[in-house]
């Protein structure tokens, strides 16, 4: 079983031009709904009248970075997983260390002209870091608790150091990789059990003392939108009056009233998809949905397909990645979910996002290229 | 294949295959429930969102449509809507951007800022701050100067904190420009727009406009993108109402009554001029009244319509009606006698009196000397119900139907049943029953317009804003009340009343006859139930010229103390209204000189002048031309007035008959034309004052 089966004509990896399809179309539509986004009628923040543009490079540098990564074997990158991790951590510490506070959080550190996010990169470097235990690991009958340690640490120290920024949605989407790549791991049933009565005590103790003030006031006001419409459920309810507003068919690029009136709050960042379907309609966001769904699904087919353990948990990975973002990011804005600062991929506005995303992608179509 | 493929085959590729079930089943629910929301914030619910998405783009403008103008019959405004500006607050705007542990400060800071700038107490409006309204409104009717400040709150950058959420926006203010000018008559507005009293009241829907319709796009700020379907603002006016009031004759009719009832000391009084042909309603005026400008500090009695909201016992004029329906029937003839019993009349245990004793009278003399024992006579004649159904058909006892609210029926059968001799007596002369001004004018009208009896006309016509003809009215004869000839009979005999010995001398206008009947009724005192010895109402109604009837005038002073005779306190009303109304028309008197232009130039009546100068000022040709069309060299000229100061110059120039017009301030300087130059009344004569050096 060698390379050479792959081969095609000219011979080596052969590009996934499903994944290739489905990538471009999502970056494409990203764009186009930036554009949109801050090109209302209203300018309600002037300073990001042209983030499309700043975002198309940002993209350029995402698909050398992509490319990149698919370029090379993932093979090579199995040895230095660790190594990425520990740097990851350190630039983690950096952030608490030095990062200085915008809004009430610390997540970004300056570096020559431009802002980046640590805790965004750091999503790869744990799907990384748990692929390289999950391949290196022997072990073939079920895993207790005392096995699972290490994975754990590997996750743990990462969630607990972006809460302390505080980021909720960022730990909680590491949270779901490693959930998605352990299940693919035998798991002894009484560690399953114990590990769901664990996560059930611990959420109300969560909630006490873990959560910061205004985390709590997201989620009360989620639970009871009209009578925080006002004040803390504005975003919320703003983001479902316009999703509302979109009906069936949408009103059309650059048309969606509440958008260009400036009624809808931190629609490049937290609520493109608001933007999207108010244009766009149900139709439309069916079909951005389900290029997402694709992109999913296919991670899923290349793992089943993957020729090692470590290829099959970096693509289980990258799709329960880009999985969370998607359900996480529109879940708030129909107000399934409480507001909770996760991007759209490719379609929120933010270099770090969009960098982390194409290093994903990379990795993903590494894996597809040399299954 | 790979080795993680080919061991899909064994117990371990089944696991595989759960495991990789499992993600995608997760995977499907996951994006399943986010579709299945958007679909029902798009779909099933998506109609409220969208209401809500309109909502908030077109939150409603606070600027309610301009309110319909009032004018006269010549078009003259009297009730107008000004724009005032007040001032709005955005607390939301205000606070964007604060910390919450800020914003207690923030507002306390605004607070004292708005306070300065509005002359507010600081704390009022931090309250209203802190209550977080998109809208509230700070102060209302603000002035130039408070406008100004708040601009300069809301824009200022360097050394200050700017205050944003303010907005100063136009607010209609109802002005009256001639003030105290057919207050009662017009009503007011109150501040949230409605109309309080009179024609406002009644015509409020007309006056009002559409304010549902004003909307406008909004964005967050609460700034006017753009306004949707409104292309011309005029659309959502209110409309114009155009009352067949004369204002000069309204004018005089005031002033008359303001002297006649401060000169008796009376406690109230009206005055109605109708045009008999027609019905229209010239003047409508009553006492006291008020200044609408500042309707706040007016007494709530001085507010009311006293011609039609108030019903009093007409006393002796009520004799008009009975002759006439005596006539009519045929119980007398006008050649017929009557005897007068000397002065004394039992009905039942009832004795009548008459205040002039008389033995055998000629039905004029009846009316002449007003007997009440020969009315009596006619009324019993006729019988109860007879003399009841005529006077019913004269109007009375029935509203007019104007558009004034408050408007008083009457009663002719106080008790609910049909009269009793004494009742049937005591109605023919005018006692025990009640009328209104209005109606006394109206039946006064009927008999004056042949015995037809009219709908009063008081609102010509409504006009839309952009001058589309909404509703017009026109004379509508409501019934025949008498035939012709017993009408023109009546009106040959009251022309007696005003003239020899007749108790309404005083009604007399030079030039012209005068048919008409005064009256002095007693009131029921309230506390002993009744007639009371010195409380009266006093009155005079009839019509000018008796022979072609022009104006029909009822006049009813209540409670006056000096005097309390009709011919002595209404019938000198009555003239000069009468006299007023007739050189408006440009009637020339019968059997008299045409006046000398000249001598009129120089006569000294304000009222004369005033008149001229309010007729001038609407637009309408200057009455008095129509009396002397041509003015030629012996006319008057132009006095020296140099050195004069504003007040005498204007006063003495409306004294002339002319208009001026007012450069400058200080003393007079010059005239244009100069002094000596001969003008014609009704011409302005520039008054160029200059400050004395």
């Amino acid at each position: 079983m060698t390379a050479g089966d792959r081969i095609g004509l000219r011979g080596g990896p052969r590009v996934d031009m499903a994944l290739l399809a489905a990538i471009v179309a999502i970056t494409a539509l990203g764009v186009a709904n930036l554009y949109s986004a801050v090109s209302t009628y209203v300018t309600t923040k002037p300073a990001l009248a042209d983030s499309h543009i700043s975002q198309i490079y940002w993209i350029g540098a995402g698909i050398a970075v992509g490319a990149g990564i698919a370029a090379v074997d993932y093979r090579g990158l199995e040895r230095f997983a660790y190594a990425f991790w520990v740097g990851g951590i350190a630039s983690l510490g950096i952030v608490l260390a030095f990062a200085p506070e915008v809004r009430g959080s610390r997540r970004w550190i300056p570096v020559g002209g431009f802002t980046f996010q640590p805790s965004e990169f750091m999503k790869v470097l744990v799907i990384l870091a748990l692929a390289k235990w999950l391949h290196e690991d022997p072990k073939t009958e079920p895993r207790t608790a005392v096995d699972l340690v290490p994975p754990l640490l590997l996750t743990a120290v990462p969630v607990a150091a972006v809460m302390a920024q505080p980021d909720l949605g960022t730990s909680l989407i590491y949270a779901v990789c490693a959930a998605a790549m352990l299940a693919m791991t035998r798991i002894h049933r009484w560690t399953v059990a114990a590990g769901a009565a664990v996560l059930a005590v611990s959420l109300p103790a969560a909630w006490t003392w873990l959560l910061r003030d205004y985390q709590r006031d997201r989620i009360t006001s989620f639970l009871d939108p009209e009578r925080f419409k006002k004040g803390e459920g504005w975003h919320a309810w703003q983001s479902r009056t316009a999703i509302g507003n979109g009906g069936l068919t949408g009103e059309g690029f650059l048309q969606g009233t509440q958008n260009q009136f400036g009624y809808l709050p931190d629609q490049f960042s937290d609520f493109p998809f608001a933007v999207f379907a108010e244009e766009w309609g149900l139709v439309g966001s069916v079909v951005l949905l389900g290029l997402y769904a694709f992109v999913c699904i296919w991670s899923i087919h290349v793992a089943s397909q993957a020729k090692d353990r470590f290829g099959a948990a970096v693509s289980i990975g990258v799709g329960a990645m880009v999985f969370a973002h998607v359900v996480f990011n529109v879940g708030m804005a129909v107000g399934l979910l409480p507001v909770v600062g996760v991007t759209l991929p490719l379609f929120s506005y933010g270099g770090s996002s969009v960098l982390t995303m194409f290093a994903g992608f990379g990795l993903l179509m590494s894996v597809s290229m040399r299954r | 294949m790979s080795a993680v493929e080919r061991s899909l085959d064994g117990p371990r590729g089944r696991w595989i295959r759960l495991r990789v079930g499992l993600l995608a089943g997760l995977l499907g629910l996951g994006l399943g429930l986010v579709v299945s929301s958007a679909s029902t914030l798009m779909l099933e619910d998506g109609a409220r969102w969208r209401e809500l998405a309109e909502l908030q783009r077109q939150r409603r403008l606070h600027v309610a449509p301009k309110r319909g103008t009032v004018r006269d019959r010549n078009g003259s405004a009297l009730a107008v809507t000004v724009e005032v500006p007040s001032v709005s607050l955005d607390a939301i705007e205000l606070l964007r951007g604060v910390q919450p542990a800020q914003v207690p400060a923030r507002a306390r800071t605004a607070a004292n800022d708005i306070g300065r700038a509005l002359s507010l107490e600081p704390a009022a409006v931090e309250k209203k701050i802190l209550q977080k309204r998109r809208f509230a409104w700070l102060k209302r009717r603000i002035t130039a100067e408070e406008a100004e400040a708040i601009r300069q709150l809301g824009a200022r950058q360097r050394g200050a904190e700017r205050v944003a959420g303010l907005a100063v926006e136009g607010e209609g203010r109802r002005y009256h420009p001639r003030r105290e000018l057919a207050a009662p008559l017009l009503g007011f507005v109150a501040p949230d727009g409605e109309g309080k009293e009179g024609v406002e009241h009644a015509l409020d829907d007309d006056l009002r406009g559409h304010p549902d319709q004003l909307r406008g796009l909004r964005d967050r700020s609460g700034r006017l993108l753009l306004s949707e379907g409104v292309e011309d603002e005029r659309a959502l006016a209110g409309h114009d109402v155009h009352l067949s009031i004369d204002q000069g004759i309204q004018f005089v009719a005031e002033r008359e009554l303001a002297s006649a009832a401060r000169t008796f000391e009376a406690k109230a009084a009206s005055v109605v001029v109708v045009v008999p042909r027609t019905g229209e309603v010239l003047a409508m005026a009553s006492w006291p009244g008020y200044n609408p400008n500042d309707y706040g500090e007016s007494d709530i009695e001085a507010r009311r319509e006293r011609a039609v909201s108030e019903a009093f016992e007409p006393g002796s004029s009520m004799k008009i009606f009975t002759v006439a329906a005596g006539l009519a029937a045929g119980v007398v003839t006008p050649t017929q006698k009557l005897f007068c019993e000397k002065g004394t009349m039992a009905v039942d245990n009832v004795v009548i009196r008459d205040t002039h004793p008389a033995g055998w009278l000629a039905l004029t003399d009846v009316l002449a000397v007003s007997s009440n024992i020969c009315s009596a006579k006619i009324g019993l004649a006729l019988g109860g119900d007879k003399l009841y159904e005529t006077l019913r058909r004269f109007g009375f006892g029935d509203r007019t139907g104007v558009a004034i609210p408050g408007e008083a029926s009457g009663t002719l059968r106080p008790r609910g049943r049909p009269w009793v001799q004494v009742e049937t007596a005591s109605a023919a002369f005018g006692q025990g029953v009640s009328v209104t001004n209005l109606q006394l004018a109206m039946a006064a009208a009927a008999i004056a317009n042949g015995g037809e009896l009219m709908e009063p006309i008081l609102v010509t016509k409504v006009v839309t804003a952009t001058g589309e003809l909404v509703r017009e009215a026109t004379p509508a004869v409501r019934r025949r009340v008498v035939p012709r000839h017993v009408a023109a009979l009546v009106a040959e005999m009251i022309v007696a009343v005003t003239e020899g010995h007749g108790t309404g001398v005083e009604a007399a206008v030079n030039g012209f006859r005068v048919a008409g009947k005064t009256a002095t009724a007693q009131k029921i005192d309230p506390a002993t139930g009744r007639y009371s010895l010195d409380r009266y109402v006093a009155s005079f109604v009839g019509f000018v010229p008796a022979e072609r009837p022009a104006f029909a005038i009822a006049v009813m002073v209540d409670e006056p103390m000096i005097d309390h005779a009709g011919g002595a306190v209404a019938a000198p009303i009555f003239r000069r209204v009468a006299e007023a109304c007739l050189e408006w028309s440009g009637m020339v008197p019968r059997g008299t000189a045409k006046a000398d232009p000249a001598e009129l130039a120089r006569m000294p009546d304000p009222a004369h002048a005033a008149h001229a100068a309010l007729r001038e000022a609407s637009g309408a040709a200057p009455a008095v031309q129509v009396v002397a069309p041509a003015v030629a060299g012996g006319g008057p000229r132009v006095p020296d007035m140099t050195g004069w100061s504003v007040r005498e110059a204007v006063r003495r120039t409306l004294e002339l008959g002319a208009v001026p017009r007012v450069r400058g301030s200080g003393l007079l300087a010059r005239t244009e034309p100069a002094p000596g130059q001969p003008f014609e009344r009704g011409a302005s004569l520039v008054l160029v004052f200059e400050p004395p050096t």
